[in-house]
């Protein structure tokens, strides 16, 4: 551990010394903004301290910029950065804590609207027929006000319509008109997945997965994978997690069992083959297998968040929760740390302009 | 502030007094009725600041306010009347200790004091002792400790008090006080009650302070009962209840909702005899809270904490110049809530003490302490102290100490995350204090401390489980200067009294190598009051210095106040006082926690009634 810090220290080091003159070789073609291709970090910020803030850094993490919202709109961004989502040119950033969403132009980070209305504990958000769907918890103590609110995307208005779910929607994605939901729980567990059909905004169906669905991925067949951690042992009722493959033709479940105690999490897929976090390490393991891996591609971690993009694992580590946290990168060929950059604080999703 | 003066100087003196008379029993019951007397008995080697009626009377019966003006401790305050901590010499908000009449009443489930939940109201005085106090006060005494006192007088009276205001954001307050005595019975009752919109108007915006609305009532009785020449009887309670909005943030918006309700509860029978003294007190404290999410549903979490005390303390005359103190509780602890199953503490302690006035110039206190607690293990710990009196009017003050904080309900049992392999954090620490007075007008106080804590408990995240626990992690130095500056000066009829405070705090998180997070390195506070027969006019100042915060820092601020009274009628039997205060004179726009703006210009006026 304290070897890989000095490695790590050592590559800042350096990397400060290639990153100054970076900034002056980017007048190439016509550009739509600063931020254009490159990572996105939304760093949470502290409960109620109102430090949420926007990382932006090139693909091989060698320009930094932190607090790009703010130093764009000369505003602070607002309380607990929950997500990220594109639609269009426009990146819509979703504040659990102010009960809001900062629509910004993805490449520039200008503020385009603001919707302060209509949200109630809001976690994430999808688009599907011209629509925004945002999972809102409602009070966290009331497991019968759970909802997505629903957004017009073209004038980003909040629609007075909203859907009522069962308890503790949270991550959401959306695969034409159909749009599912994860209900993690909230402030406790749930194990469903609600769909619903973005041309009547109503729920179709609700799917049972493992217990705490935390991830939800597309594959290129549109079937749906949900990775869930599991109950977790304080509740007095632990399970172990759970792999589930949707059907998106007959919405039936096939599913791999992880151990009684191993709560699995920030499941990402790329070309065939998913990657999960657990305990630490990253596993892998291709979409047809159907055994879990019994080794670790990568070991000694502790993440906030991962993404995988171009054969490359990017993963945040929110440190001490109380100072800037790091964006890390892996090269998923040689399992290697391949750069890393310093992001704000409690940094936990990242996301590919 | 001439009140402060007489009763330093009668502090200085009392001892010597009172070992003239020593075979006097009623003089002797004098001393028992002092309420926390092991205060100005023990502690000659430690700065004390006394607070006395005046000063109290010109905050409003808010204790944060009281001790922001006029005291070195800092405070933040989740906005005006929320949740309010207190950082005393850079240490954090359960390294102050709260006694109320000699009782320790930190709460068992967070280690501290809401300090918006104690009104000044209701006390005859408060007093700062400054440094470390496990000692004789518990855990948590680390930066110092506050001492709500309600003193016993068997002197022949009956007093009414009644107080009204009204002021800015529809603030309106009222407080009742009765004191009678006579030589067998002393007897005192108090009703404080505020009730505010507090939707003060956010400086530089449109925006008001949302959902800031409380009301706050503290019921006060006492009764103390001479059963024999040797023998007082006194029975305190104490009520404390508080309904108040959670504010939002700038960044933030709020619905929520908190619900207090503090109840104290003592009965003590004090002895005196020719050369031993004893003291027992039983004691029952119970807090509960209610936490609304949704202040519109009746939806909540809450919690609750129960504690019974046994306290003896054994004082026995060695010879007139040397006493040896034992004191001994036991305690048992309960707490009940959503978020536990039923934790439960037994404590054990045991003190000596031992005063010796070496000679007139020269003093020490020796002090040892051993708990014995039923989930985890306490350090002993130790404290000396000394005065010596290098010329009539220059003191020389010391005194080192170790002390202790023990790990809270939350720390040990909340589910999930609670860790019951804490140890308490400990620190020690030491002050040099001189004390100068020239001509009785004037004094200074110059203190220098060092504290060194160390197995600090902080919440830190747990990558395998997932969720955060508490671990010993941190640890930190404070180091710093106090100053303090009073002058009276009178001229003819008229009186001028000027206090100068001014720290000097420099802190350091050993693991990360930065200052502690909202620790001022320097404030100031300057408290001026004029008098002229039936006038009286005052000014106070506070000057609070750039603080860091996480991932930040957060702008110094000065905040001044300035108000009058006038006697309407001083003779006689009724008196009637009015009084009218502008607070935040200068409208200066101020935050003492990130994103919570504090008042703007406000008023308020106020008529006492006395008789």
């Amino acid at each position: 551990m304290i070897s890989k810090k000095i490695t790590l220290l050592f590559l800042s080091v350096t990397l400060l010394f290639t990153s100054c003159n970076s900034d002056d070789d980017n007048n190439g073609n016509e550009s739509l903004g600063d931020y254009e291709n490159g990572i996105i970090v939304s760093n949470e910020g502290n409960f109620g301290q109102g430090n949420a803030s926007i990382t932006y850094t090139s693909d091989d993490l060698s320009i930094i910029e932190n607090n790009v919202f703010s130093a764009v709109n000369g505003r602070a961004l607002g309380d607990v950065a929950q997500s990220i989502a594109f639609n269009d040119d426009l990146a819509y950033i979703v504040l659990n804590v102010s009960n809001a969403i900062e629509i910004v132009n993805r490449y520039t980070f200008e503020s385009v609207a603001t919707i302060d209305t209509g949200l109630n504990n809001p976690r994430h958000i999808a688009f599907a027929n011209g629509k925004g769907y945002v999972t809102n918890w409602g009070d966290g103590g009331v497991a019968t006000d759970d909802y997505v609110a629903v957004i017009d995307a073209t004038t980003n208005t909040m629609s007075s319509q909203s859907i009522a779910v069962e308890e503790g929607p949270e991550k959401i994605v959306a695969n034409g008109n159909t749009v599912y939901v994860a209900h993690q729980g909230g402030y406790g567990q749930n194990n469903v997945i609600s769909v619903i059909n973005a041309a009547t905004d109503v729920v179709s169906t609700t799917i049972t997965v493992g217990d705490v669905p935390n991830s939800l991925r597309l594959d290129s067949d549109g079937d749906l994978w949900v990775l869930a951690g599991g109950t977790p042992s304080w509740t007095g009722s632990e399970t172990g997690g759970k792999l589930s493959k949707i059907d998106s033709s007959d919405y039936s479940v096939t599913s791999i069992d992880f151990a009684g105690t191993e709560h699995p999490s920030f499941l990402a897929l790329e070309n065939g083959t998913l990657y999960y976090y657990l305990s630490g390490s990253v596993y892998k393991m291709d979409e047809d297998d159907t055994v879990l891996p019994t080794s670790a591609e990568i070991t000694g971690l502790s993440f906030y968040g991962m993404e995988v993009k171009d054969n490359v694992l990017y993963g945040v580590d929110a440190l001490d929760y109380t100072s800037n946290g790091m964006l890390l990168s892996y090269s998923l060929s040689s399992n290697e740390v391949t750069n890393f950059a310093n992001t704000g604080i409690i940094p936990g999703g990242v996301y590919f302009n | 502030m001439i009140r402060i003066v007489l009763c330093l100087l009668l502090l200085c003196f009392y001892s010597v007094a009172k070992a003239q008379t020593s075979t006097d029993s009623i003089q002797r019951l004098d001393e028992v009725v002092l309420s926390d007397v092991k205060l100005k008995r023990y502690n000659q080697g430690y700065k004390l600041t006394v607070l006395n009626d005046s000063i109290l009377r010109k905050n409003g019966n808010s204790l944060t306010d009281v001790l922001r003006f006029n005291s070195n401790i800092y405070f933040k305050e989740n906005g005006y009347g929320m949740v309010s901590s207190a950082s005393f010499r850079g240490t954090n908000a359960s390294q102050t200790a709260v006694i109320w009449n000699g009782i320790n009443i930190n709460s068992p489930l967070l280690g501290q004091v809401d300090f918006n939940t104690i009104s000044s109201a209701n006390y005859n005085s408060i007093s700062i002792r400054s440094g470390g106090g496990s000692v004789q006060y518990g855990s948590g005494a680390i930066g110092g400790s506050v001492h709500l006192s309600n003193d016993s007088d068997f002197t022949k009276h009956i007093n009414h008090r009644l107080q009204l205001g009204y002021g800015s954001y529809e603030t309106e307050n009222a407080s009742y006080n009765l004191s009678f005595g006579n030589n067998k019975w002393s007897g005192s009752a108090g009703v404080s009650y505020i009730n505010t919109e507090n939707d003060y108007r956010i400086l530089g915006t449109d925006e008001k302070n949302e959902n800031g609305a409380f009301n706050n009532l503290d019921l006060n009785f006492n009764l103390g009962y001479v059963l024999s020449q040797k023998d007082v009887l006194k029975v305190y309670h104490q009520n404390f209840r508080s309904d108040r909005a959670f504010s939002s943030t700038l960044l933030a918006p709020s619905n929520s909702k908190y619900e207090t309700e503090d109840y104290r509860s003592m009965l003590e029978w004090a002895h005196v005899s020719d050369n031993f003294t004893s003291s027992l007190k039983t004691v029952h404290l119970l807090e509960k809270f209610k936490y609304f999410e949704n202040k519109d549903l009746n939806n909540y979490s809450e919690g609750q904490a129960e504690t019974w005390l046994i306290k003896h303390h054994y004082k026995l005359n060695l010879s007139k110049q040397m006493a040896l103190s034992v004191i001994t509780d036991y305690s048992s602890i309960t707490a009940e809530g959503n978020s536990y199953v039923d934790p439960k503490r037994c404590a054990f302690s045991a003190t000596a003490i031992f005063n010796h006035q070496f000679s007139t110039r020269f003093r020490y206190n020796l002090n040892i302490r051993k708990d014995v607690i039923s989930d985890f293990k306490s350090p002993l710990v130790f404290a000396g102290d000394l005065s010596y009196k290098v010329a009539e009017s220059y003191m020389l003050k010391f005194n080192a100490s170790k002390n202790f904080r023990v790990p809270t309900f939350n720390d040990l049992y909340w589910n999930p995350g609670g860790n019951l392999d804490l140890e308490p954090e400990e620190s020690f620490q030491f002050d040099l204090g001189h004390q100068l007075e020239i001509l009785k007008s004037l004094h200074l106080k110059l203190n220098t401390f060092y504290i060194e804590t160390s197995d600090l408990i902080q919440w830190r995240p747990n990558t395998e489980t997932n969720y955060w626990n508490p671990v010993n992690i941190a640890n930190a130095k404070h180091y710093g200067l106090e100053v303090e500056l009073g002058y009276i000066k009178k001229i003819k009829a008229h009186n001028f009294n000027l206090v100068t405070i001014y720290s000097y705090t420099e802190t350091e998180d050993v693991e990360k190598n930065q200052p502690l997070y909202y620790v001022p390195l320097h404030k100031a506070n300057i408290a001026l009051s004029y008098n002229f027969k039936s006038f009286t006019a005052y000014y106070q100042h506070l000057f609070t210095g750039e603080v860091d915060i996480i991932g930040s820092s957060l702008n110094g601020y000065d905040v001044g106040n300035i108000g009058c009274s006038y006697e309407l009628n001083k003779s006689g039997k009724l008196n009637y006082i009015l009084d009218l205060k502008v607070n935040n004179i200068y409208n200066t726009y101020y935050e003492n926690v990130a994103l919570r703006p504090m008042p703007n210009r406000n008023f308020n006026i106020k008529l006492t009634l006395k008789f």
